[in-house]
């Protein structure tokens, strides 16, 4: 590790969106050749930061330093100049090309003003690749390569037009022009043991090299395997920085989760009734041996970490994708979904993760959303009555409070307002489940409330509701049970009075002892 | 959907075209000449409805004039072979029905792109139609038969009449039933309508269905008028449908458009072809504008959108 000044500083950064303070005033300092492991859970604020960097967001104040002297970023192609190399958590390679095509993607050396010259580009693909001790083939298609490598080779092309990649690295040149900083965005998360052995060993050479890297996990165990310093992000606020040795696990978790209690959910529990729904052992695709039951008058929240398996639970549960191992049952009877059609027939609603993509036709009115489930019950032999569907919708409308009326579409509204009306879609009908997928996601702060409200009116009338939520403290304040999935399986089932953010956060970080932590 | 000021604007380019050519050649305003345009796009404007529904719902159908000239000679072999029209007619229609059904469901359960499927079609239907006839036209009918195309009820002619109502029942299908409904919504928004419980591979099937009916429609007034069922009848009638479609104002992203605009649309054509012919352009010089006209069109509409939504 070097000793040098500090590669990179991050201060003061701020970015705000409407309605949200994603960062608020943000130090970060990278060293050459350390690994600074930055966590966080979801939507503290991490990607945000790294954006900034990337230049894919530009800041609204604060100041970046390289090598002491203040930058500029307002582009991806700044960032690049500068030296910044991202890796996101989806790959952005060309499948049906090789290796060597992908790393010079654009940067393909040519001659004779415009063939590529084949023979220099698989020489300096081999060069760089043996060069960061990568055993690929420059010639090898990526579709042919698996996760573990195409990574590699989406390293190799993030280091390719970077100073440190030459041959003969000159440190000195490195420090003039560029600051050599790779970020890479939880790039383990579909890496077997073995590839991650392999990354660790590649993130490690480059490390030496005096390459500062910034790493985003979710995964503790990495950040005791790899990392050499440590900072952890709350609410778009750096929580501490320190170097690793000075942290244990219990104190990570709490760094992660702690914060006032001061959001105000108002909840009200209602008498649990009659089981509505059970799962039973279902599996398939990500999700293996998933079991558990719903009750009248209860939100169950589901916690876990992005890819953990609850957007694919819901989908299932839900007859948007099929159940492909065990069995679901509505009121005690097995039921067997093709497709949403059957679940909402059976008395079951989804509010989907991504409204944009799931929830809403844009296009149409307020109205014609709302009553998109009903048609076949509002219409007499297929035709719809005059007013049929403003008169559904009206009455919803005013119940969830939507800042519109139910003839404007849908597309001219907000994303709580849009929210509202994908929630409306639902309580016109005969549902009793509720899956919410996300419910406040991008949506504002009244909004919020009076998403919570409908929650308590809904299980008052004796409704269930699945709650899939990141935001931790919405899950607290308004489960009556919390189920915490890890990888597609379900790691711990949390009653509410037992649940602290530790408990819940451990759970779904992976950690052995669930429940220690508090 | 909002956007009346749009729809205003396709209708003001045809009647700035009318008078553009009213100036030019005096005989264009008269009524006979109104009369014989109304008659001449009542083919397209038929079409072209069922490729309303189909690109409203986000796809492509390229198989519209091919299921024209199949649905016409199942309609003329089976006249000259003695059938009456109550059995002729029926054959015809559901012989453009079953195309477009075969069409709706290879898109929706086969899972393949509009654009192969119908243009598959195109080939497969003309085939058939070559194959049927071996070739030849079929000629000659009853005057019965005729009158559909060559009647007048008071001055109008039928296939005025027939396109009318052929509207307005497919403007009532759109406007007030769930079917129009999912139309809409599928194009909108073909995932969340699934989410919200609409069998989209049904109606999307159906759809396509229209369209090949539409067609079939289309060659029954075009067997009448031309007193021959010809197997490539119908060459090119996807591309003017599609014409007027977008020159009406439906977005071909789906989910955006009205029948009136198509309407619209079908009339700038048939406006356009006329004027071109009694100015005497030639027919080279007329496709020149004519696709010009499309281009410009569409064009308009796309920058009047863009101030429309932000």
């Amino acid at each position: 590790m070097a000793d040098g000044p500090p590669i990179l500083e991050m201060r003061g950064i701020r970015k705000a969106f409407p309605g949200v303070v994603a960062l608020d005033g943000v130090d970060l300092t990278l060293e050459a050749g350390a690994v600074h492991m930055l966590l966080g859970e979801n939507g503290a604020g991490k990607s945000t930061l790294m954006k900034i960097l990337s230049g894919a967001y530009t800041k609204d104040a604060g100041d970046i330093r390289i090598n002491g002297r203040a930058v500029e970023i307002r582009s991806p192609r700044d960032a690049l100049a500068l030296g910044i190399r991202v890796i996101y958590q989806e790959l952005n390679l060309v499948p049906h090309l090789s290796v060597a095509e992908n790393i010079f993607l654009g940067a393909a050396p040519v001659r004779w003003g415009g063939f590529v010259d084949w023979h220099e580009l698989y020489g300096r693909t081999s060069r760089l690749l043996a060069d960061l001790g990568m055993s690929l083939d420059p010639r090898a298609l990526v579709s042919r390569l698996g996760i573990a490598q195409r990574q590699m080779v989406e390293i190799a092309k993030a280091l390719s037009g970077s100073a440190f990649a030459k041959a003969s690295v000159d440190q000195a040149a490195i420090a003039d022009q560029s600051a050599s900083v790779l970020v890479m965005d939880e790039p383990t998360s579909s890496l077997t043991s073995r590839e991650v052995t392999q990354l660790f060993a590649l993130i490690q050479r480059l490390a030496a090299r005096g390459v500062a890297i910034v790493y985003i996990t979710h995964r503790l165990d990495e950040v005791f395997r790899i990392g050499h310093r440590i900072t952890v992000m709350r609410d778009g606020r750096v929580v501490a920085t320190r170097p690793i040795q000075d942290v244990t696990v219990p104190e990570l978790v709490r760094m992660m989760a702690n914060r006032d209690l001061a959001d105000h959910f108002p909840k009200i529990p209602v008498e649990r009734g009659t089981e509505l729904l059970r799962v039973e052992n279902v599996g398939g695709g990500p999700l293996s041996g998933i079991t558990f039951s719903l009750h009248a008058g209860e939100v169950l929240g589901i916690a876990g970490l992005l890819g953990a398996g609850r957007t694919e639970l819901a989908r299932v549960v839900a007859g948007a994708d099929r159940c492909q191992e065990g069995r679901i049952l509505v009121q005690g009877r097995e039921v067997r979904f093709r497709d949403p059609e059957d679940a909402i027939a059976h008395g079951i609603g989804l509010l989907p993760e991504d409204r944009k993509a799931q929830g809403l036709v844009p296009g149409l009115t307020v109205a014609r959303n709302i009553a998109l489930p009903h048609g076949r019950r509002l219409a007499r032999f297929g035709i719809l009555p005059r007013q049929c569907e403003t008169a559904m919708a009206d009455p919803i409308v005013a119940e969830l409070r939507v800042k519109a009326t139910s003839t404007q579409p849908v597309r001219l509204l907000s994303g709580g307002n849009q929210q509202k009306v994908v929630l409306g879609k639902w309580l016109a009908g005969d549902v009793r489940i509720f899956i919410f997928d996300e419910p406040t996601r991008g949506v504002d702060v009244g909004a919020k409330v009076e998403i919570y409200n409908l929650m308590n009116r809904l299980t008052a009338r004796g409704a269930g509701i699945i709650m899939i939520s990141s935001e931790l403290p919405e899950l607290l304040g308004m489960s009556d049970r919390i189920l915490v999935m890890h990888r597609g399986r379900l790691r711990a089932e949390i009653a509410a009075a037992d649940a602290t953010e530790e408990r819940v956060l451990s759970a779904a970080l992976g950690l052995a002892h669930s429940g220690q932590a508090s | 959907m909002i956007v009346p000021a749009r729809q205003f604007g396709t209708l003001v380019g045809l009647l700035a075209l009318c008078v553009i050519l009213w100036i030019l050649t005096p005989y264009f305003m008269t009524v006979s000449n109104l009369l014989n345009v109304a008659e001449q796009t009542s083919i397209n404007a038929i079409v072209a409805v069922g490729m309303t529904f189909v690109i409203l719902s986000g796809g492509i159908d390229l198989s519209v004039g091919s299921i024209v000239a199949l649905s016409g000679v199942v309609l003329g072999t089976s006249l000259q072979a003695g059938h009456s029209l109550a059995v002729a007619l029926p054959l015809s229609l559901a012989a453009g029905l079953l195309c477009g059904l075969a069409n709706g469901a290879l898109v929706s359960w086969g899972g393949l792109p509009p654009f192969i499927v119908t243009l598959g079609t195109m080939s497969i239907a003309r085939g058939a139609a070559l194959l049927f006839t071996e070739g030849r036209p079929v000629s000659g009918f009853d005057p019965s038969f005729r009158v559909l195309a060559t009647g007048r009820v008071g001055f109008v002619p039928a296939p005025v009449i027939e396109t009318t109502m052929v509207y307005a029942a497919a403007h009532f299908v759109l406007a007030h039933t769930t079917f129009g409904r999912y139309v809409y919504a599928i194009g909108g928004n073909e995932e969340a309508t699934r989410l919200s419980g609409v069998s989209v591979r049904f109606h999307k099937t159906m759809i396509y269905g229209v369209s090949g009916l539409m067609s079939a429609l289309a060659a029954v007034i075009l067997t009448a008028r031309l007193n021959s069922a010809q197997p490539i009848a119908g060459m090119m009638y996807e591309l003017d449908a599609i014409a007027a479609t977008v020159i009406g104002g439906t977005s071909l992203m789906g989910g955006d458009g009205t029948l009136s605009g198509t309407l619209v649309g079908a009339l700038i054509m048939g406006v356009l072809r006329n004027g071109l012919n009694l100015l005497g352009v030639s027919s080279f010089l007329q496709q020149i504008v004519i696709g010009a006209v499309i281009v410009v069109a569409v064009l308009i509409d796309t920058v009047l959108k863009r101030k429309n939504r932000t």
